[in-house]
């Protein structure tokens, strides 16, 4: 009598369940993506009203003072009594300044040193952190380290709202 | 005579090479996802400084405050006021005192001292300035100490 062999079952892997989740692992990961450029921090110095910053007695803040157009633009910056302009090349002119103040760049003045950032009310805040940036320092040629010139930045008391 | 019929080719597909893929499409995306930035809001279009650079040393305490404006498709401003954007939710400046005061009592409720904690200003580059030192002001008041202005590369 001849005895049929029977077929062997299947070996292959029921894969469906796989790709399913699979696939919902990556639509999630494809939704939940945010493509942020690189972002960084400024520290600024603010201690509650009253706390009595320790302060060097012999050097004196230096002001960077920022005036508002009426749309929020720059009118006008200035180092002390010192006018450096409202174009893109204040800032600069700002940040050379600053490395004049401060002698040489990463110097022990740098780290004593403090600026007070005053603002009008209404100047918009990218000017405000183009300040901060132009006193903090410069970028290392290679571009990858920051040679700092100021380390202490605060910001003078705020200005009442002039539409309040 | 009895002719053997040939087996019928299979008609599965051969998945192999879409999964391949669809592995290292996953790769890739939970490589460049990260989950640091879940606090980020896309709405705040940060100020631009080359010296905005990533910190080397992670801030082991922050709090993350996004100011930015409500714009419409275009990319103009809804209403000339900021506003502080919270997960479903936006509040005037003012008005996230109290938030700041819940935050302020959470850290403490975790035995974290809040001159510990640094907060973190993601601010639109056209909020006026006023508004971010009333915040700045509203975050002292709630004894917050450390503070950090958030700018972005400027795109070459």
């Amino acid at each position: 009598m001849k005895i049929k062999q029977q077929e062997p079952a299947s070996l292959q892997q029921q894969t469906t369940p796989m790709i399913d989740v699979t696939f919902q692992l990556l639509t999630f990961f494809m939704f939940t993506l945010k493509i942020v450029g690189p972002e960084g921090d400024f520290n600024i110095n603010m201690p509650p009203p009253g706390a009595g910053a320790a302060k060097s007695e012999v050097l004196p803040d230096i002001k960077v003072r920022l005036v508002a157009a009426a749309d929020g633009g720059l009118a006008s910056l200035r180092l002390g009594e010192r006018q450096l302009g409202n174009g893109p090349g204040a800032f600069q002119t700002l940040n050379n300044e600053i490395l004049k103040l401060i002698g040489r760049e990463n110097s022990a003045r740098s780290k004593e040193i403090e600026v007070e950032i005053d603002a009008d009310y209404q100047l918009n805040f990218d000017f405000v952190v183009k300040a901060i940036g132009a006193c903090t320092g410069r970028l290392s040629p290679d571009g990858k380290t920051i040679i700092r010139y100021v380390e202490k930045i605060k910001f003078a008391p705020p200005k009442s709202n002039p539409e309040a | 005579m009895k002719f053997k019929s040939p087996p019928m080719p299979s008609a599965e597909m051969d998945m192999t090479p879409m999964m391949d893929l669809t592995f290292q499409l996953i790769s890739f995306f939970m490589m460049v996802t990260n989950f640091d930035q879940t606090q980020v809001d896309e709405r705040v279009r940060l100020p631009t400084d080359t010296l905005a650079k990533p910190p080397e040393m992670k801030v082991e305490h922050e709090l993350v405050v996004n100011i930015g404006f409500k714009r419409d498709k275009d990319g103009s401003r809804i209403d000339p006021l900021p506003f502080v954007f919270l997960p479903g939710e936006e509040l005037r400046v003012p008005e996230f005192k109290q938030r700041l005061m819940q935050e302020a009592r959470i850290y403490q409720a975790k035995s974290i001292k809040l001159t510990d904690v640094t907060v973190v200003v993601r601010a639109d580059a056209d909020v006026p300035t006023g508004q971010v030192q009333e915040f700045i002001k509203l975050s002292q008041d709630a004894k917050f100490e450390k503070f950090a202005l958030r700018a972005q590369q400027p795109t070459p």
